[in-house]
């Protein structure tokens, strides 16, 4: 599609009385060299062109590193090979299969969706400081996964879905909450219910550790956040509730820009205010929960991810900044991750601590450029 | 809207009825009844203001009308629809809604403000066409934002922002403009520039109902007034008639005059401290 000329001459539903706007004749007479006007720019900038490019290339390159090194050092031919199905049956065909790419779809659906999530909290709380923790999702996963990392220790398969259950558990009553009696649906009541809740799911996951301190050992991993080479099973148990949680994103990116201009304006709009923020917190709840079931506690990315997105960019438009976030999200976790188990090798680095020590300098040489 | 109905068909407009329609519109929040019975008939290419003393219920009647508040009793119809049966989407190509004061989100542009303001036009998950684009111009340059349309939002000032806000709903390119005391935070100068743009709204076809405290101001903008009062409306009428010294005793409680001269000046003479000789 070529960009066609300006055309703001072509005048409202009926242009024949145009009366006199001072602002607007002043500008068409005195206008800045250029003419009739350059044509508005209708796509992306340079500057969110090259957002998304350093973050799709951060993320091909730390998917091959993901997928090659190792104890085992896998040529990338062999790799595609094996992904292809063209590869002969052998161990080489088992690790790429069977380890490496699980975990690196893995680091891939916990980045995007802790991005999303964040990215969608953010808009729909009008709020720079909204991420998974405030809807009491991360509290509450932590409760599930301390449940059964130390009351079921022999039920080790089960944690992914006590974190993703009680990460919902904790969400559903926060909205039960939010969303009830007068006044209901506000921002202000959502976050200070969020806050209460994770004070308590809290509380339980402090008194479990109390109480079994022997095996509080096998938490802290949990708790450092980062992801295991367990095969497929973790993505079985979450990836209804990852597609509904991105789908639902998908959908929110424009409504939440109609949001950003108030609620009054969302309404004029056809919105419903409320019905936006709801959907969003749901999304978001979803993806948090699935982030933790999988990787333990790395919401930090959800909050951080988002503000890098918009101040690298610099746009806030939720059509930009939801996508890019998931990108830019997968691409910091799997860099990562990938660092974590290569840097120090054969010791594996918590990964949580790691992109805290990455993403922690980047974040505040950016908040210190933005005005 | 998040997640959109589908499968419900569109009531059919009926072209005669006139734009708007309400009548005995009444208004509860949180319970407490907030507007009785207020009647509001509005037709193309006209400017009615609704004027009337704090707390009367303008602007929850304004709110009303437009659907974004939930009403207790009384019709809303659209185009000979009433508004319970309209979808959002359909509601937003009839009315635009230009709220008061609303968030001034970082981070934004104008022209991506008033992109956002045409996505009633663009289907869900869909983008802007050239046509829709042309239509946000349009808009820009009728609101006369040109000037500033690739600046963020947070650097304009109030005059330039409420024009903004304008152009949002220009870009919706529905027949009737509902705009809630625009003028309430602006200079003299900014509320004249803004006046102007309003009426010159009309002339393009578009009919605009303005919300407003300033009673010279609707005097000199408006081909009719409403007057709200303790949640009734108690007057409709050319502004000459309605806004009489009895009428201004009565319903804000001062002596005071409306004086329009042919050239068009309008004036507010009140005895702030009473009559004193």
């Amino acid at each position: 599609m070529s960009a066609p000329p300006a055309t703001r001459a072509a005048g409202g539903p009926a242009a024949g009385g145009e009366p006199a706007g001072p602002a607007s004749s002043a500008t068409a007479a005195g206008g800045p060299a250029g003419g009739p006007g350059a044509p508005p720019r209708r796509g992306p900038s340079v500057r969110q062109t090259v957002v998304v490019a350093v973050a799709a290339v951060a993320l091909v390159a730390a998917a091959i590193g993901s997928m090659t090194l190792g104890a085992v050092h896998v040529p990338l031919s062999a790799v595609l090979d094996a992904v292809t199905g063209q590869a002969e049956d052998g161990p080489l065909k088992q690790i790429v299969l069977d380890l490496r790419l699980p975990r690196m779809v893995e680091a891939l659906v916990v980045g995007a969706a802790l991005g999303t999530a964040g990215a969608l909290l953010q808009g729909a709380l009008a709020n720079p400081l909204a991420s998974p923790d405030v809807m009491g999702v991360t509290g509450g996963a932590s409760f599930g996964a301390m449940l059964i990392l130390l009351l079921l220790p022999d039920q080790i398969a089960l944690l992914p879905v006590g974190a993703l259950a009680f990460g919902l558990l904790a969400a559903a009553l926060v909205f039960a909450i939010a969303a009830t009696g007068a006044g209901a649906g506000g921002v202000g009541r959502l976050v200070l219910a969020g806050i209460a809740m994770t004070a308590a799911f809290q509380a339980g996951t402090t008194s479990l550790m109390a109480l079994f301190p022997e095996r509080v050992q096998s938490a802290i991993f949990w708790l450092a956040g980062g992801l295991t080479t367990s095969g497929w099973s973790n993505l079985r148990v979450v990836w209804p509730y990852l597609a509904v949680g991105f789908v639902l994103a998908l959908t929110l990116t424009r409504p939440l820009d109609r949001l950003a201009l108030g609620d009054d304006v969302a309404a004029s709009l056809g919105s419903r205010p409320r019905a936006i923020r709801l959907t969003a917190a749901v999304a978001a709840a979803m993806l948090a929960a699935c982030a933790a079931a999988i990787a333990g506690l790395v919401t930090f990315l959800g909050l951080f991810i988002p503000h890098v997105v918009r101040m690298a960019a610099g746009t806030s438009s939720h059509t930009y900044v939801v996508p890019t976030s998931a990108l830019a999200g997968a691409a910091l976790m799997m860099v990562g991750d990938t660092l974590a188990r290569t840097v120090a090798a054969p010791i594996e680095l918590p990964v949580g601590p790691l992109m805290v020590l990455l993403g922690v300098p980047l974040f505040l040489w950016l908040l210190r450029r933005a005005t | 809207m998040a997640l959109p109905l589908v499968g419900r068909a569109a009531p059919a407009l009926d072209a005669d009825a006139p734009l708007l329609d309400a009548r005995e519109v009444a208004v509860e929040i949180g319970g407490r009844p907030i507007l009785h019975a207020a009647d509001l008939r509005v037709g193309t290419g006209e400017l009615v203001a609704i004027v009337g003393p704090n707390g009367a219920g303008k602007s929850t009647f304004a709110r009303a009308v437009a659907g974004l508040q939930r009403t207790a009793g009384g019709s809303v119809r659209w185009s000979g629809v009433d508004v319970a049966q309209l979808s959002g989407r359909q509601l937003a190509q009839l009315r635009a809604f230009v709220p008061q004061r609303s968030r001034v989100p970082e981070g934004v542009s104008v022209r991506d403000a008033v992109r956002i303001g045409r996505s009633p036009h663009v289907k869900p998950l869909g983008r802007l066409t050239r046509a829709d684009h042309d239509a946000v111009e349009r808009a820009i340059a009728r609101a006369g934002v040109e000037r500033f349309a690739e600046r963020k939002l947070t650097t304009l000032s109030g005059g330039e922002l409420q024009r903004v806000q304008i152009a949002v709903g220009l870009a919706q390119e529905a027949p009737l403009l509902l705009a809630d005391e625009p003028t309430s935070h602006l200079d003299l100068g900014a509320t004249a520039t803004l006046a102007k743009l309003l009426r010159g709204l009309t002339a393009d076809g578009l009919a605009v109902v303005l919300v407003v405290h300033d009673l010279s101001l609707a005097a000199a903008v408006a081909d009719r007034v409403v007057v709200i009062a303790r949640g009734r409306s108690v007057a409709s009428g050319p502004p000459a008639e309605v806004l009489v010294r009895e009428r201004l005793a009565d319903v804000w409680q001062v002596d005071a005059a409306l004086e329009t001269r042919p050239d068009g000046h309008t004036a507010l003479h009140v005895a702030w401290l009473g009559r004193t000789a």
